[in-house]
């Protein structure tokens, strides 16, 4: 497909990693985080880490909605699902990501209505098909998937859908990197920006991390090529004493974003005055709820949902790693007690997680035998 | 399975993410029905998807879809840039 096989030529990738060894200094550490876990998944999935010099090492970020829900969140939507009157619906292997008195699997299992779908506009489907039923979408994701739950809600509300409501888990990307950005753990030299939030929110959110904080970043499509051009494009500016945002995505990025998709959120979603997030603790208006004009429609209204909050298992790091203090392979329980066919944290569920990816394109090994070379 | 024998990370028949959908597929336009538009993957898959959010569309361009909603429009725009 144009756009897409072009952005996969090893050819070009050979060069292009050439490139960024000849623009790198030999006596300097440089750690860049990828914030997408969009980004981490195209990054295994394809060696690139192993095109890199060793001199450049790249920390996985915050981007992977599933892994900062907190465990709470999970429990207050399987006690929804649980409800004999509801079509509980979701996306893929949400249904596995552990809550703390199980996972929405094992609930379906005993009986619940659990229905996965692909798109939300799909649950409408079986709202509309199941009148005497009420059916609830778990929404998550950042500003990449929120216009696909507001478009959705738009179409509910023109039809005058009752039997339909939204359990709103929604956040926004510039929150939890200020909170890194602001965490003394982490010393970054620069950001690959994440592609398709950027879609819809543009450039101009990151202008803050360049201009408050000194750390430039490159938007960047999730291609093998594009991640490749991004750390060059970043090593260049690190290299040259620019520091700016810039976009190497800029066949699908508009510096503005989607003006269509940001008005539609706009409409349907208001800012939470905070939020809780695996690994980083409360973050003020970092996340989205339903706007009063929406209130019929919001689960947590129609069900009084408590805001429970529940702690992580201890022995899982989940936190630490969210926050790229630790690599996956360094928690405690990794490829252990934590494997995706039995996941004790949500990192190892989620294909975008840290550690599934670690996980399942064999970076535990590797990476064991690499650090303790370098001891 | 994209043809590169790799589950297809850009295809509608797994596209990316299963946990959240958190995946950008792009996708062309095959026909358009009113607010949705037919679409089809770079290996054949096809899905009704939802087009308002980057209205308006013309078959055969390619658009960016997250969980059955296109979100943007991938075209030669900054392929300077890009490449």
């Amino acid at each position: 497909m144009k756009y897409v096989d072009e952005f996969r030529n090893a050819e070009i990738a050979r060069a292009v990693a050439a490139e960024i060894s000849s623009v790198t200094d030999p006596d300097r550490h440089y750690k860049l985080m990828e914030v997408c876990g969009g980004h981490t998944h195209t990054i295994y999935r394809h060696g690139i880490k192993d095109l890199l010099p060793d001199q450049i090492e790249l920390v996985h970020g915050p981007g992977c909605p599933v892994c900062v829900l907190p465990m709470g969140r999970v429990d207050e939507g399987i006690e929804i699902a649980e409800r004999p009157e509801v079509i509980f619906t979701c996306f893929g292997d949400m249904m596995r990501v552990p809550g703390s008195k199980g996972n929405l699997l094992e609930v379906k299992a005993v009986g619940a209505d659990i229905r996965m779908v692909y798109s939300p506009l799909d649950a409408l489907r079986i709202a509309r098909e199941n009148p005497d039923r009420e059916v609830v979408f778990y929404a998550i994701g950042f500003e990449t998937t929120a216009p696909s739950t507001a478009l959705t809600l738009q179409r509910a509300k023109k039809e005058g859908l009752g039997n339909f409501s939204v359990f709103c888990n929604h956040v926004t990307i510039v929150p939890p990197v200020r909170a890194l950005l602001d965490s003394p753990d982490l010393r970054l030299d620069g950001f690959i920006g994440p592609g398709h939030v950027s879609t819809v929110i543009g450039c101009r959110p990151y202008e803050f991390m360049p201009k408050d904080y000194g750390k430039p970043v490159v938007v960047a499509g999730f291609e093998p090529l594009d991640i490749l051009q991004s750390v060059l494009m970043l090593m260049r500016q690190i290299g040259e004493g620019r520091c700016e945002v810039e976009n190497q995505y800029g066949r699908v990025v508009l510096w503005e974003g989607n003006l269509q998709a940001l008005k539609s959120m706009a409409e349907v979603f208001e800012l939470r005055p905070y939020f809780e997030w695996r690994g980083l603790g409360f973050i003020a208006q970092s996340a989205l709820k339903l706007s009063p004009a929406y209130a019929d429609f919001d689960a947590e209204l129609r069900y009084s949902t408590p805001g429970v909050r529940v702690a992580d298992p201890k022995a899982c790091q989940c936190g630490e790693v969210l926050k790229g203090v630790l690599k996956p392979h360094e928690c405690r329980v990794f490829g252990t007690a934590c494997t995706p066919d039995h996941p004790l944290g949500a990192l190892m569920v989620s294909s975008e997680g840290a550690c599934a990816a670690y996980y399942n394109f064999g970076r535990k090994s590797f990476e064991k035998v690499e650090i303790g070379s370098k001891k | 399975m994209s043809e590169s024998g790799l589950p297809g990370y850009c295809t509608l028949d797994h596209g990316g993410c299963v946990v959240c959908s958190d995946a950008g597929i792009p996708v062309h336009v095959v026909s358009i029905e009113g607010d949705d538009a037919l679409c089809e993957d770079r290996v054949g898959n096809r899905a009704q998807i939802a087009v308002e959010l980057v209205a308006p569309v013309r078959v055969g361009e390619v658009l960016l879809t997250h969980g059955g909603v296109a979100i943007g429009k991938v075209t030669s725009r900054g392929e300077e840039d890009s490449r």
